[in-house]
Formats: C-alpha cells, structure tokens, sequence
C-alpha cells in the first residue's frame, strides 16, 4: 500500500516528525527511569527510618517514595512531551493545568500501590512464599471488579450520546451482533484536546462505549462515526474485555511468582526492605511482557475492524477513520517495528486501511 | 532547644496574675476601646514616617537612633496594652501614652547592631512572621482594606483589634465566660497572651525595633502559664531532622492514611452513639469502647501530626499507643458527669471553634514549616513547638467530643512544665474553660 497516497505525502511527514520526539522521549525517559529504580532498589531500604508504621505501613512508604523519585526523574521528559503536544495543537492544557493533572494522577498511583502492597505483603506475612498464588488471584479479582466498575466512577464526566443516526446504526448493530441495548456516552475532550478517540468499557450490565466528543465533530463523517460505532460494539460483542482479564492471569501468575523469587534475597515479600526491590522487578517485567500484551491487543482490535466492516460493510468510512485520526490525533500511519513492538497496541494506520482494502477486494 | 523568653529582645510580661474581670467593663469593652482605638491610628501614622526615616537610619548607620528607636517601642507597647484590654486579656483601662506597668506589657531592649541586607529586606522577611501573627490574631492586624501585601500603608492600622485569628475567637468566648463568671478563663487568657507576645515580637522585627527573628516557640509563655493535671496530654519526642523528599511528598504520602482515617471513622461514628448511650447509663464510658475511640483518636493525631510537619516520620494505621514521635496519652476511663455527657456536643461548640481557629495556625506553621524543611531538611523547633501545642489543644477538645473524658480542654500554648500555683488555681473551677 502506498502510505503517503493514501494518507498524504506531508501528512506523513508530519506525524512523523511528530511521533519520533515521543519516541526519542520515550526511549530516554525509561533509561532514566531503569536507573532510578536501580538506585533505589539498592539505597531505598535507607527510608525505613522514615517510618513509625508496621512493616506493611512501611512498605507502602517504600513503595510511594519509589513512585515518587521515578516521577520527579521523569518530569523533564513529561514536561518537554507536553510542550510537544502543545505545539502540534494535540493538547490545549496549560502547564499549571498539566501540573495538576500529573499530581491527581500521581495520588491515584499512590493509592493504587499501596492497595497493591497491602495485598501482596498481607498474603506474604500470612502465607510465606506461597502468596504468589493467591496474590496473583487477587489481583485478577480486583482487576475484574475494576473493570465491571469503572464505567459508574466516570464521576459525571460522561454525557448519553443523543445523535440520533448514531443511536439508530447502534440498535441494528446490537442486534446484528445478539447484544443488548448498551449504554452510548459521550466525553467533552474538546476543550483541551483536538484528538479523537472512543473507547469499550465494562462487562455484563455495566458495558458502554464512550465517544470523546471530538469524534463527533468534524472531520470525522457521520459514515465514519458509525464504523467506530461498530469496532466499539464489536469488542463487546467479541467479548474482548473478559478475554483481556483471561489474558491477564496468564501473565499475572508468573509475575507474581518472578517477584516472589526475586525478593526471597531481602526476605520477601512480607518485608519492607523488599519493596524498593520489587518496583524494578515489575517495572522489568512489564517491559518484557509489553510485546507479548501488545500483539493480544492488536490482534483484538483487528478483529474489531473487521467485524465493523462485516456490520457497515463500507471500507471507505472505516480508511477514513484511519486518515482523519492520522489528522486529528497525529500518529504516525507506519510507525517503525520495534516501536509498534513495545508501544503499539492497535494496528498501525497503515494496517487497518490496508484491511479495509483487503475486505472491499473480498466483498466488492 | 527553646531560647528561654527573657534571652528574647522584645518580651512580654504578665505582672498581674488576677483573671477577675469587671463584667460592665467587658460588656461594653468594644465601645470603651474606641477612643484608644482612634489614638493608635494616629500613633500609627506618625509611627510609619519614624520607622520609614529609622529604615533609612539602619540602611546608613547599621544601628537605629535611640529616640527613633524609644518612639517606636513606646507605640508597640501602647498596642499591646490596647490589644490585651480588647481582647480581655487584661481588665484595666489603658493609658495613653505605653507607659510601662500594664498587666500586660511589653519590655524592649534598647537598639543594637543590625545587618543591612536584613533591613533592607526586612519588609519581606517579616511576612511569613506577620501571616503567622494574623493567624494568631494576637492584636495585630491585616486589619487595613489594603491587605496583607501593603504593609507600609497599612501602618496607620497597626493594632486595631482584629476580625478572625485564634485571640479574636478566644475573646468572643471568653466575654460569655466572664459575663456569666466575673473571671476569665485561665487557658484564654494565657493563649491570648502568647498570641499577643507573638505578634509583638513580628511588630517588633517588621518595625527595625529588632533583628532577632520572631520564635513561635509556645515555650515563650512558660514564665506565666500553665498545665493543669488533663487525663488527655500529648508527648513529643521526635527529632527536627526531615527527609526533604518526604517533606515534598508529604501531603501525597498522606492520602492511605487519610482513606484509612475515613474508613475508621465510620465505624467509630457508631461506636460514639454507643459509648454516649452507655455513659448516661452507666455514668462511664466501656473499656473496649473508650480503647477503640482512643486509638481512633491517637491515629488521627498522628496523622495530622504527620501532615502538618509536626511529626517526622510516616505514621502506623492502628494508632497504638507510644507508637509515634508526637503522641496523645489517654488516661483510661473514669466516671463522667451525666449532665455533661448528655449536652456534649453542645458544650463542645466553643472548643470546636477555638480548635478550628488553632487548626488555621497549624496550617500556617505547615506551609511555611514545608519550605523551610524543604531547603534545609529540618523544621524550626518554634513552628515544631507551635503545631504540636495546637495538636494538643485539638486532641483534648476531641477526646472531650468522643467521650474520652469531660475534662474541657484547657487552651494554654504551652507544652509541658508548670507551677504548682497555677495548678492549683485551674484546678478550681470545675468546667475548666467551659461556659
């Protein structure tokens, strides 16, 4: 396929130039984030001192300080990628507005450790070193629970989506896959943000798909909106969220045991001078697990175009999705190898069009 | 180590120890201060031209002259005695002129060498002192319309009585108090004092009177206040060392306590109804109850303490007793007053207000404490002192609120030491600071 046809040769350029400072970024902001946590997994222990609590309060401690310094390692990377942003339009936030952005994100984090802690170093103290076994059942319960959940905690930030095309393009769909009314939403991105995006949420009652609202305008066409209208469904409908959980306990079982044998040197898991340890055994393990989790999603969303194209049964809208996003949210049609490797979780753009083409040859 | 108050150049002195109050007086204290309070205005604006012409005598001479330097204490003294008489912590009608012999008065040492950098900054310097002493509201005042960032148009409103700040609110209770008693609280007076010493002091550095740095060390009042025996005390043990990436963190590394602390009051709301509903019964709280409200109580000191910088190290989740650098120590229970248990809540309104107000300063002391912490890894031992004297007053008025005694809480600054006279005489009445 000839990407820059298809696409447009300055286009092309563009995004590009675009993603190739994220990629750089990338790149040195995880080198500086390896090192940190290297250091702190050798000097962390020092802040137990720092601490009054019991050795899974202290833990907590470790773990939120570990965050904390890889975070501040990375805020010149973060600051620069926004100024990036800022700069190809891809974000209208002002930097106190991403200060306080990064802030709420870094409690959310902190909470989410400390809640991952209390797990792990609870069935650790309780049951020794065979708490990676239930640990990584809990972690899978919890994930299952927050993906049932996530989509009633949108705390008002979500509005019904009331296009009435739209609307109507999603009975028959639902109908045409045997789903249920699923709830239709839309976000308000646009007052910061020109990127377009939408996105399938929850399972069983609470499943939705949520439209950013910039998807919604133009250049994206009505035609268009309902070929991302049925790849959202589609993941419902293929099931897609359970089949990532079913997934995820594939990986979390040896990942849990790996942290559990890596940290039996300080003591395990049960112990807080374990934890400065540990972040760098996840963060290694979620590197090396990037790939593998990657190429399950792509070929999830694969299936997802496809299925769109089965329903609509128009590969001119869903290659106009591909471009229009190309556009609207800059990236980059054919992005190097290793890049969709370790980043890519949906095709490259230049593969879902390639797609379209293929079934509109199949099914002229 | 706390510099002992008369090592201090500008130091406040308690010479009548009487909390006898005229109670016509204090009814109309408001309208009997009118004419000082036209007075100090007008001191006030000769004050900001003396002090603009001894800034430019420091900047010259490195020293103020020492008619300039009288000129100035004279009125600092003058607002102090004015601001004690509105804020009842003193009964006599002042005079106009700051002569010494007040109840509450002011000793100045006289003019001594001062850097020049420090003068020519000084208006700068002073702020974080002079936001402290607003939060205090020891008589001084970012009274002005101007606000707090015109300080030098805002002279001529030097020591007006203030609107908000701990003294202010003190003083409104304590005006019912003697209304209905003739005296006045021994714990308000003396909080009112070490608000009014404060802020003399702030005044005193801002003004080139000084250029010894303000201590908030609530150790400034030990020469005339006291502890009485409190079944609720607070310990503080801990070391002044912070690690700065905790301190920066602080508020973050906060937030499981803060969920946690939420989660447990749930259950300690039931508890409470439970332990209210036993001791109008029985007359005592349960121990099991008393127990699970005291470590509910002890974890969010700890926390707070934790928060606010007046404690160093992370604290535990299950509030255990000894477990931490500053550290409430409970008394078991003990019969209770049935009629005071029944209208708690009620009673506990003024001490909640007082505690909201001491909650305002502990702020103030956290913020400036976070930057000071931040670039020397250390807390000042007087803003240490400060917030765990707040801490304390707020662990006694919520452990009068959950039940834990019917002591009131007793609003002194001070930490520890007392004389066995002033015990005696807070030992007397029986509601303490209450109405």
């Amino acid at each position: 396929m000839d990407v820059d046809a298809v696409f447009g040769a300055a286009q092309v350029a563009r995004t590009e130039r675009f993603e190739r400072f994220h990629y750089v970024l990338w790149v040195l902001s995880q080198i500086a984030l390896f090192a940190v946590l290297a250091i702190y997994a050798r000097r962390g222990v020092a802040f137990v001192r720092e601490s009054a609590a019991g050795p899974i309060g202290t833990g907590m401690l470790l773990g939120m300080l570990g965050i904390a310094i890889a975070w501040l390692v990375r805020i010149p990377f973060r600051v620069v990628a926004h100024w990036w942003n800022r700069r190809y339009d891809q974000t209208d936030l002002d930097y106190l507005e991403w200060i306080a952005e990064d802030w709420a994100i870094l409690a959310a984090g902190f909470v989410s450790l400390c809640l991952a802690l209390l797990v792990v170093m609870g069935l650790a103290r309780w049951l020794g070193e065979w708490w990676w076994l239930p640990g990584a059942g809990v972690f899978v319960g919890i994930a299952a629970l927050f993906t049932f959940a996530f989509p009633y905690l949108d705390f008002g930030t979500t509005q019904p989506l009331e296009a009435p095309a739209l609307v109507a393009a999603a009975d028959e769909y639902e109908r045409e896959l045997g789903l249920p009314d699923i709830s239709l939403r839309v976000e308000e991105v646009s007052d910061y943000t020109d990127s377009a995006n939408a996105y399938a949420v929850g399972f069983g009652p609470s499943r939705r798909v949520v439209f950013w609202d910039t998807l919604l305008m133009e250049p994206f066409s009505e035609d268009e909106q309902k070929s991302i209208l049925g790849h959202e469904l589609a993941h419902h409908a293929k099931r897609h969220l359970a089949k990532g959980l079913a997934w995820f306990v594939i990986f979390a079982v040896p990942g849990a045991w790996i942290l559990m044998r890596a940290t039996r040197g300080r003591g395990g898991m049960g112990r807080a001078e374990a934890v400065p340890l540990a972040l760098i055994v996840v963060a290694v393990f979620q590197l090396a697990a990037a790939p593998a989790q990657n190429a399950i999603s792509r070929r999830m969303e694969a299936e997802a175009d496809w299925t769109t194209l089965e329903l609509a049964r128009d590969p001119d809208a869903l290659e106009g999705v591909m471009v229009d996003l190309s556009r609207s949210s800059l990236g980059d049609p054919d992005p190097p190898g290793w890049v969709q490797l370790v980043l890519g979780t949906h095709p490259a753009l230049a593969d879902r069009v390639a797609m379209a083409e293929a079934w509109a040859t199949r099914e002229p | 180590m706390a510099v002992p108050s008369s090592e201090r150049p500008i130091r406040l002195l308690l010479t009548d120890g009487s909390l006898e109050r005229s109670r016509l007086t204090v009814f109309f204290r408001l309208i009997l201060v009118i004419p000082h309070v036209i007075w100090l205005v007008l001191w006030g604006i000769a004050t900001f031209f003396v002090s603009f012409v001894l800034w430019l005598a420091v900047l010259i001479n490195r020293e103020a002259p020492r008619s300039l330097h009288d000129f100035v204490a004279g009125y600092l003294r003058y607002a102090t005695h004015v601001g004690a008489y509105i804020l009842l912590a003193a009964d006599p009608y002042p005079g106009f002129r700051g002569r010494p012999g007040y109840p509450v008065d002011l000793e100045i040492d006289p003019p001594v060498e001062q850097s020049r950098w420090s003068g020519f900054f000084r208006l700068f310097l002073a702020l974080p002192a002079l936001i402290l002493a607003a939060a205090l509201g020891g008589g001084l005042a970012f009274s002005s319309p101007g606000g707090a960032s015109s300080a030098t148009t805002e002279e001529n409103a030097i020591y007006v009585a203030t609107i908000g700040g701990v003294a202010s609110i003190v003083a409104f209770f304590a005006w019912f108090a003697i209304l209905a008693r003739g005296r006045e609280p021994r714990g308000f007076r003396d909080l009112t004092a070490f608000a009014l010493s404060y802020s003399a002091q702030a005044w005193g550095y801002l003004l080139l009177l000084t250029p010894r740095y303000p201590t908030s060390d609530p150790a400034l009042a030990e020469p005339w206040s006291g502890l009485p025996e409190h079944p609720v005390r607070i310990a503080v043990t801990g070391g002044l060392e912070h690690s700065r990436l905790t301190v920066f963190f602080r508020l973050l590394l906060a937030i499981p306590h803060l969920i946690w602390l939420l989660l447990w009051g749930v259950a300690v709301f039931f508890a409470l109804v439970a332990a209210w509903f036993a001791a109008l019964v029985t007359g005592r709280v349960p121990m099991a109850l008393h127990r699970f409200l005291a470590a509910y109580l002890r974890y969010g000191v700890h926390v707070s303490a934790y928060v606010y910088l007046v404690g160093r190290r992370f604290p535990g989740f299950t509030g255990r007793a000894g477990s931490y650098d500053v550290d409430p120590e409970i008394d078991p229970p003990a019969p209770q007053n049935r009629w005071k248990t029944l209208f708690r809540f009620f009673l506990a309104v003024p001490a909640l207000f007082v505690a909201g107000a001491l909650g305002g300063v502990l702020l103030v002391v956290a913020f400036f404490g976070w930057w000071y912490a931040l670039v020397t890894g250390r807390m000042p031992e007087g803003f240490r002192n400060l917030g765990a004297s707040c801490l304390r007053y707020s662990t006694q008025t919520y452990a009068y609120f959950l039940l834990l005694t019917d002591r009131y809480p007793f609003a002194s600054p001070i930490l520890h030491g007392r004389r066995e006279d002033v015990v005696e005489e807070i030992a007397a009445p029986p509601l303490g600071d209450a109405l």
